[in-house]
């Protein structure tokens, strides 16, 4: 397991080009072709609109390399999930591209993880 | 009537009508889903488009009695559609085009706003005058990074310029001129405008759609079609 970046900000929509874009420079790093690159991207900036949906004002994201790429966002400052259709469908999304998804509730927040593989 | 009993009863009588009921009602999803993997080089409305099939496909496949939620089993099965779509069919096509297309644009609108407002724009500034997202024109920047042809490609100092193959053949471009020339009189008038549009005064499908009145599926569709007929022309008149 190697930590490849870890990035910390204020969350909210107009930061999301800047984790995209550095999102796009690790899947570089971990060797993903443009496909899974791009679909890499879809989930960081889904699971962080999940984290803006529940209400939190902080995020921390963090990329490890190993067999796979395992990608955790953490949000600070939550409220709790609201069950709408929307998170629901953000969830189906997740769940249909990357693997092993956890979204767990914490303390002052919540925490999402899973891994990608170019395949 | 809620979604569990329209489903009950569309599985009990299939019915159009009940099916394009589901349908509309779920059209919302499509959109949503279509909306993220914009920006890949394929145009929204075509996203939208295949979301939309596989939103009618998944309608017939549903089974209220024994999936959970609609929306949660119809999301994998859109989002699957259109990466089969990007891996099959779109990026060979579309992107390169697309990219180019928007750098021009991006060249110009910068010069235009910074001659009118004395500074040079930034990514936001210009994705609002184009009508794009900002991450577009930021990848769009990116991606076209140049380096130049003098730089050493070889160990022993060539440079790129050295080892590129000539491009500029003048009979082989005549050549070609002449086969083009050959083939687009099997085009009609409308088809004839269409390739003006997009490969004469390169505008993007939307800016085609706009200048002939016509929507961007439209042009889309009708630019598939002639270049199949081109290709088919050209292949008949090399083995003429």
């Amino acid at each position: 397991m190697m930590e490849l970046l870890t990035m910390e900000f204020p969350l909210g929509r107009e930061i999301m080009t800047s984790v995209r874009l550095a999102t796009g420079g690790i899947c570089a790093l971990a060797g993903f072709g443009l496909d899974a690159a791009e679909d890499c991207k879809v989930c960081v900036t889904e699971g962080l609109l999940l984290l803006l949906g529940r209400g939190c004002e902080r995020a921390k994201v963090s990329f490890t390399g190993g067999e796979k790429l395992l990608v955790a966002l953490t949000g600070e400052g939550s409220a709790p999930s609201d069950r709408s259709v929307e998170e629901e469908i953000s969830i189906a999304l997740l769940s249909a591209l990357v693997d092993d998804l956890e979204i767990k509730k914490e303390e002052n927040g919540a925490r999402i993880t899973f891994g990608f593989s170019a395949l | 009537m809620d979604e569990k009993e329209l489903f009950e009863q569309y599985r009990r009588t299939r019915d159009p009508a009940l099916r394009n009921e589901i349908v509309e009602r779920n059209l919302y999803i499509a959109a949503m889903l279509a909306k993220k993997f914009v920006g890949r080089g394929v145009e929204y409305d075509d996203l939208y488009q295949i979301a939309s099939l596989a939103l009618v496909k998944g309608v017939d496949r549903f089974d209220p009695g024994r999936d959970a939620k609609f929306s949660t089993f119809i999301t994998p099965t859109i989002t699957g559609e259109i990466k089969n779509y990007f891996r099959d069919r779109s990026r060979l096509i579309h992107l390169p085009r697309r990219v180019s297309e928007l750098r021009l644009e991006i060249k110009k609108t910068a010069d235009k706003l910074l001659s009118e407002t004395g500074k040079s724009p930034t990514p936001a500034e210009l994705a609002a005058a184009l009508g794009v997202t900002e991450e577009e024109v930021v990848s769009a920047i990116e991606a076209g990074a140049v380096v130049s042809l003098d730089r050493p490609a070889e160990e022993d100092g060539g440079s790129y310029y050295d080892v590129l193959p000539a491009r500029d053949d003048a009979f082989e471009r005549l050549e070609r001129r002449d086969a083009v020339q050959a083939a687009l009189k099997c085009l009609n008038e409308r088809e004839l405008e269409i390739v003006s549009c997009r490969y004469g005064e390169e505008l993007s499908q939307t800016e085609t759609a706009k200048r002939l009145n016509v929507s961007q599926m439209y042009v889309s569709r009708m630019e598939r079609k002639i270049l199949e007929k081109l290709r088919e022309n050209l292949r008949k008149s090399m083995a003429d």
